[in-house]
């Protein structure tokens, strides 16, 4: 297919570097930079708020929306010595964050007790890993995507979450063996 | 509270890393971000900038006036292409008449002297009268056609004086043209 002008445009914004597409935004309110730099980072981010969520669809969707605007807002203030992604992921875990205390949800420091019952889960013949992770209570599944999925270390996730690098360690080993009981029940099911 | 128990079994390890790590969420979501961004003024909604606004008509106008002369022009090409086409087979048409009616014609006053030399049929005249008539008229023609050319004047000038004369002997005589 020839390249027509607009889709000439369009991969040069492809090939824009994200601090380039980021000074458009600033410099001019481009759409379009806008645009590409969305294109690229929000499945990642949609992703990482849904699982965070566990599983909340309309949830994840207004935190990614929230958090695009504050980027947005704060873009000037963004340094740029860590990536633009990590950044942007830490906005959307401070919005999860915010969205567990307005409704009042545990965070950290959870309950045994808390835990969901595997009984309650969308069940075929075994629960996945992901199944499992949506029923895990807030604080635990917080710090296990971080750690186990994202890569983040305990002082990361301590400092991400207004906490100790400790309590994200013994967060961790608790979330492990809540999510493997999870995994096992269903499977005895 | 670590439990090095709790760490993650290889497979686990390979369970978690099969998890996808993106999703993409539905189309709306996109424009409902952007319009958001739009309302607090932390983006230009491309198609209202004004700037934008007249570039596209510039661009559309500069369109439309390239259309139109591409239009005009090919149009024109056709036309005169088709007019020449047909001058063309228009004028190879007509000399294959003259070429076909003069030898016709040449056939046909040979044919009407023999037949005058055999008999007096008084019928005859005529048919030399449309011969002379014809032969002028071809001459009158011939020299429009080439002007300059000294066999075509002489030949107009004697038989524009025999027309002359003939045409006031034959009055009302009616002549049959073919």
């Amino acid at each position: 297919m020839e390249a027509t002008p607009t889709n000439s445009m369009t991969s040069q914004l492809v090939e824009t570097s994200d601090r380039g597409l980021a000074d458009r935004v600033l410099r001019d309110g481009d759409e379009g930079a806008f645009r590409a730099l969305y294109s690229r980072h929000t499945p990642y981010l949609y992703q990482f708020a849904l699982r965070t969520l566990g599983g909340n669809e309309p949830e994840a969707e207004d935190v990614i929306q929230e958090a695009w605007i504050r980027a947005v807002e704060k873009l000037d203030s963004f340094r740029w010595e860590a990536e633009l992604r990590s950044w942007l992921a830490g906005i959307v875990l401070n919005l999860c964050r915010g969205l567990f205390r307005r409704k009042d949800r545990q965070w950290l420091e959870i309950d045994e007790s808390a835990l969901g019952s595997p009984r309650t889960a969308r069940l075929d013949e075994r629960m996945d890993l992901e199944q499992a992770l949506h029923l895990l209570p807030d604080g635990y599944r917080t710090v296990l995507v971080l750690h186990d999925l994202e890569g983040y270390t305990h002082e990361e996730i301590g400092q991400a979450l207004g906490t100790t690098a400790g309590t994200s360690k013994s967060q961790l080993s608790r979330a492990r063996r809540a999510m493997r009981d999870l995994l096992v029940e269903t499977e005895a099911l | 509270m670590n439990d090095e128990r709790h760490d993650l079994t290889p497979a686990e390890k390979a369970e978690f890393a099969s998890l996808p790590r993106e999703r993409t969420p539905g189309r709306l979501l996109e424009e409902r971000t952007v319009r958001a961004l739009r309302r607090r003024g932390l983006l230009q909604g491309s198609r209202f900038r004004p700037s934008g606004l007249f570039a596209a008509a510039a661009a559309a106008v500069a369109v439309f006036v390239s259309g139109f002369a591409a239009g005009q022009w090919t149009t024109a090409r056709s036309v005169t292409h088709s007019l020449i086409e047909a001058q063309q087979q228009t004028a190879i048409e007509a000399a294959r008449t003259v070429q076909r009616t003069g030898s016709a014609y040449v056939t046909s006053i040979a044919a009407l002297a023999q037949l005058t030399d055999s008999t007096g049929n008084p019928a005859l005249a005529q048919g030399q009268e449309a011969a002379v008539a014809a032969l002028y008229n071809a001459a009158a023609e011939l020299a429009r056609l080439v002007p300059n050319d000294p066999m075509a004047q002489l030949l107009r000038r004697v038989l524009q004086g025999r027309h002359t004369d003939t045409t006031e002997q034959i009055g009302a005589r009616n002549v049959v043209w073919f």
